[in-house]
């Protein structure tokens, strides 16, 4: 996996490349985590992401649940398919803001 | 691509999360020779990572080892059965729970993934010398 962070009116946009598994969620939270912390809105760009298990379904959930708690949001923007059916699966289309 | 009638291909791998990459190798390579939707394909690989990632997981409880899971894909007769064999620690059966549909928490998703991906899945006690051996099948129309 590999990552951007880019800056655009007060919104921090995370572009994530590649696979995300088990052993890329600590990167992953580490990228993420401190932004939600400090209050910015997140935008997650998943178009390069070509596949994603539950782990990283994990840490949509835990971002989702961290920005709610602190008045913030994380939005997914631009969901790849397989990305996409992987949240269909987990029912999380509801939950989680898909932009 | 080929649409074999008969597949039978195993694979060893460090039990380690930085295995899973080559477990979803493994996986695509193998199912390259099977002529199925390409959704069907992903969906199987992704039930197998996570009975793997389970393996890392719970078994072993993300310990480091050097002991090694193998994974065996056999297809027969539209039969798909995928056996998972480990060292360790024995699966308890009884606590093992998928996510409620309407319990948003992380974890708990992959056991919820594999059950909606494959028809059956059991767990049975490994021979010598495995621990533990999980079996997902499936009926594949090809």
């Amino acid at each position: 996996m590999s990552y951007k962070v880019t800056e655009e009116g007060g919104i921090s946009i995370v572009h994530l490349d590649g696979e995300i598994d088990m052993d890329v969620t600590e990167k992953a939270k580490e990228i993420i985590m401190p932004l939600i912390e400090a209050k910015k809105e997140v935008h997650l760009n998943l178009k390069e992401v070509q596949y994603m298990d539950s782990s990283g379904i994990s840490v949509l959930i835990e971002s989702h649940q961290k920005a709610t708690e602190l008045g913030t949001k994380v939005i997914l923007k631009d969901i790849s398919k397989s990305v996409l059916k992987v949240i269909m699966m987990a029912k999380l289309e509801q939950i989680l803001n898909l932009g | 691509m080929n649409n074999l009638a008969h597949i039978s291909e195993q694979r060893d791998f460090v039990v380690s999360s930085s295995s899973l990459k080559d477990v979803r190798s493994f996986s695509r390579e193998v199912f390259e020779k099977v002529n199925i939707e390409q959704d069907l394909k992903d969906e199987l690989v992704l039930a197998i990572a996570e009975a793997a990632q389970n393996i890392v997981k719970h078994a072993y409880q993300g310990e480091d080892t050097e002991d090694k899971m193998e994974i065996k894909i056999s297809l027969a007769n539209g039969n798909l059965e995928i056996g998972f064999f480990d060292k360790g620690r024995p699966v308890e059966k009884d606590k093992i729970r998928h996510r409620k549909i309407d319990d948003i928490k992380p974890g708990g998703l992959g056991t919820f993934f594999i059950q909606q991906i494959m028809d059956a899945v059991v767990f049975k006690e490994g021979e010598k010398p495995w621990i533990n051996h999980l079996i997902l099948s499936k009926k594949i129309d090809y």
